[in-house]
């Protein structure tokens, strides 16, 4: 399936690269018109609510933003959509999420033929300078249905003066962690060890690496829920246990707020968190110092180190009536000079010549902590998967059911029986 | 004569006409989509194609459903028992202490009148476990801390709380209204007979507040019932199932989980609940009328 997506990708890079008759591209061409936006609350949202003003000056197109929690989007996403609203003309998207569910439904429009067009496409838009992956997760067969806006993935902090204090190692292999929160527990009972997401939905973005890294995987070899698998379940054990054993009372209705408020107060010593959180971290006294960022160690045996690596797009509704303009948007938001701007943001650039960019560069040379945060954010680019769930198109429920399944590991049920009862309500998704 | 007018008014029926069309489009229109929607399979951006009650006999063998139903009762039941006998007493203390009624009754209206976000967002700050104050509280005096809303064992009854610390004091002013609207001789009466207090609530006021009750229940039954945005805003349904009510199972069966046919058949049902509990309180009215 994946490559498909990649051979279409390709198709269209190949036809976008044809010879057209020269026409012209004029920023100002839709000037006067209003697009309406529907962001998640996001790092990127905020700078984009604070950079329209620049989009509207360069194109004469006004903005109206609206910015949600992700639940709330979601929830206002769905309804619009489903009552094939034209008053929504620009709307974010996670793609590895629910960009099946949605191609299917008709909620995206197709970019192919604005992206094909010189006289719509400004000309230093290089669709190419995205790199493949990033550009696969957002096509569908031979349409392009987003465009990229960051890259993300959950790393592992750490508080290397704790670490320092406690004279114990940072883990160097996956089964490495238990071990390490032991000791930092008993070197400090009174200091938070760790905190992870025990929401149910959100488990899996954080969970996915503990079990690739030690050779499971949410499938079996012929494509079926693979929960019960042995190293599936040894993942799902460790993070539960870790939870259970060392995590923060309530941790089962915390995300990512909780977390890197955790975090970011200097109550733990280490989690596994979105990369996409860095800039919040940062803003914490003392963090940028103390704190380390690097990738979840990979299996002592297997080697591997697969952590999820996504990121969010925007995109076009088909039912708006403002699509070149809002093309326009898209194209802004996504450009080179755009995404420089976002870097001070923490949003990590999905544009390969950002991300090398002498800008960016000098941004991360001034902290070492920017350079790990880069460093592990090219790695995970390079191993991380999209995929983390059981093989269905019905994401959201199947992420549902495998964080069901830690949260009742955490609650005291043996990890074979919550895998079995998973892998049958995964089944029925398929 | 009496003929005759009637035929005179009802020349002026057609005058009902804006009222009639404006409750058929704003309330029978929904009700009329929400049942159709419940009857047909609804796929993301498509057309609803008919499937008479398939939705509904998939409800029946849903586990989810019947969980999300016990759940939907047990913290009606929990709720509504506390807020009726904290309500009937604290209504009855603002009732006898005139001095008491001005500046309390404003007090009291202040927790029903916050928005449902407002106290989602005080339940998160409060009673979180790792951030909250109310185990620091706890600690103060003493007492070990509490997993509330995190721990499956706890979280019905602490939502029960919550909705009771909103919303009896607004039973508490219906039965104050009552109280005081009751005949003063009865009680003298009462009072003259040598009745003990007991005696004088249980037998008296008790009866005589019948009806009053009735309302206050009929009001916070359909509330209850409805109620969402809290369990939305802090737990989201869990841990695991264990606060997943039947808005909730709607709500994300729907909006997450792009089911919106089986979801409209949960709100359907929820709907004949509340309808049921509303006739059952409207004949208990009428027997406990005076």
């Amino acid at each position: 399936m994946k490559l498909k997506y990649i051979l279409g990708a390709a198709a269209i890079s190949i036809a976008l690269s044809a010879p057209v008759a020269a026409q012209t591209f004029n920023w100002r061409a839709h000037e006067g018109q209003t697009i309406n936006l529907m962001l998640n609350n996001h790092p990127w949202s905020q700078a984009m609510r604070d950079l329209a003003a620049e989009f509207t000056a360069k194109t004469g197109i006004k903005t109206q933003i609206e910015i949600f929690n992700e639940e709330q989007f979601r929830a206002r996403l769905t309804t619009l959509m489903q009552g094939k609203s034209a008053d929504l003309d620009v709307y974010m998207s996670l793609t590895s999420r629910e960009g099946a569910i949605f191609e299917k439904a008709g909620w995206y429009a197709d970019l192919a033929p604005l992206m094909a067009d010189k006289a719509m496409t400004m000309p230093d838009f290089n669709y190419e300078d995205f790199s493949a992956s990033i550009r696969a997760a957002s096509t569908f067969g031979n349409r392009i249905v987003a465009l990229p806006i960051n890259q993300e993935g959950p790393l592992f902090y750490w508080r290397k003066d704790i670490f320092e204090k406690c004279k114990v190692a940072e883990p160097k292999a996956i089964e490495d962690l238990p071990e390490t929160a032991k000791a930092l527990k008993t070197c400090d009972a009174s200091m938070g060890v760790w905190a992870a997401r025990g929401l149910r939905g959100a488990i899996p973005y954080a969970l996915t690496a503990f079990i690739n890294n030690q050779g499971g995987s949410y499938a079996t070899p012929d494509g079926k829920p693979g929960l019960s698998q042995p190293n599936t379940l040894k993942g799902l054990a460790m993070y539960a246990s870790l939870l259970k054993d060392y995590g923060p009372p309530g941790a089962l209705n915390h995300t990512f707020t909780q977390v890197i408020e955790l975090l970011g107060q200097g109550r733990i010593a280490m989690t596994h968190e979105s990369s996409n959180e860095f800039a919040n971290i940062m803003r914490f006294p003392g963090r940028a110092q103390d704190l380390g960022v690097t990738v979840l160690p990979p299996g002592r045996e297997t080697k591997i180190s697969k952590p999820v690596a996504i990121g969010w797009t925007v995109t076009i509704s088909p039912n708006s009536q403002r699509r070149p303009a809002s093309w326009y948007f898209l194209q802004w938001a996504t450009s080179r000079e755009i995404q420089t701007k976002l870097i001070a943001n923490g949003v990590a650039p999905p544009r390969a010549s950002v991300f090398e960019g002498q800008e960016f560069n000098k941004w991360i040379a001034e902290m070492p902590i920017r350079k790990a945060w880069a460093d592990s954010l090219i790695e995970i680019g390079k191993t991380g998967t999209g995929v983390y769930q059981s093989p269905t198109e019905r994401v959201p429920e199947a992420r549902d059911i495998i964080g069901t399944a830690v949260q009742e590991i955490v609650q005291g049920a043996s990890p074979v029986d919550a895998a079995r009862k998973a892998d049958e309500a995964l089944a029925k998704l398929q | 004569m009496r003929t005759s007018s009637a035929h005179v008014l009802a020349g002026y029926h057609w005058m009902a006409a804006p009222a009639m069309v404006f409750t058929i489009g704003m309330i029978g229109f929904p009700i009329g989509y929400a049942i159709w929607l419940s009857l047909s399979n609804v796929p993301p951006g498509g057309t609803p194609v008919f499937i008479g009650l398939d939705n509904y006999a998939r409800l029946v063998k849903d586990p989810e459903f019947w969980n999300a139903f016990k759940l939907t009762v047990s913290l009606y039941v929990m709720s509504l028992s506390m807020q009726l006998v904290l309500g009937t007493w604290l209504g009855l203390l603002l009732g006898r202490s005139r001095a008491a009624q001005g500046l309390t009754r404003v007090i009291l209206v202040s927790p029903f009148m916050l928005p449902p976000v407002v106290v989602g967002m005080m339940a998160i700050v409060i009673l979180d476990p790792s951030f909250g104050i109310a185990n620091w509280l706890l600690a103060q005096i003493g007492l070990p801390p509490g997993l509330w809303l995190s721990d499956p064992r706890t979280v019905l009854f602490t939502f029960a709380v919550l909705d009771t610390w909103q919303w009896t004091p607004f039973v508490a002013l219906i039965v104050m209204g009552g109280y005081l609207s009751l005949p003063g001789e009865v009680f003298e009466a009462v009072e003259l007979d040598g009745a003990t207090s007991f005696q004088r609530f249980w037998h008296v006021t008790l009866p005589l507040l019948g009806p009053t009750l009735v309302t206050a229940a009929v009001l916070r039954s359909v509330d209850i019932l409805r109620f969402f945005d809290v369990i939305y805003l802090t737990t989201q349904g869990g841990p695991g199932n264990s606060s997943t009510t039947l808005n909730i199972l709607a709500y994300r069966r729907g909006f997450e989980f792009f089911d919106f046919g089986y979801a409209s058949a949960i709100m359907i049902t929820l709907s004949a609940v509340v309808l049921g509990s509303v006739l059952i309180f409207s004949k208990l009215r009428a027997a406990v009328a005076w």
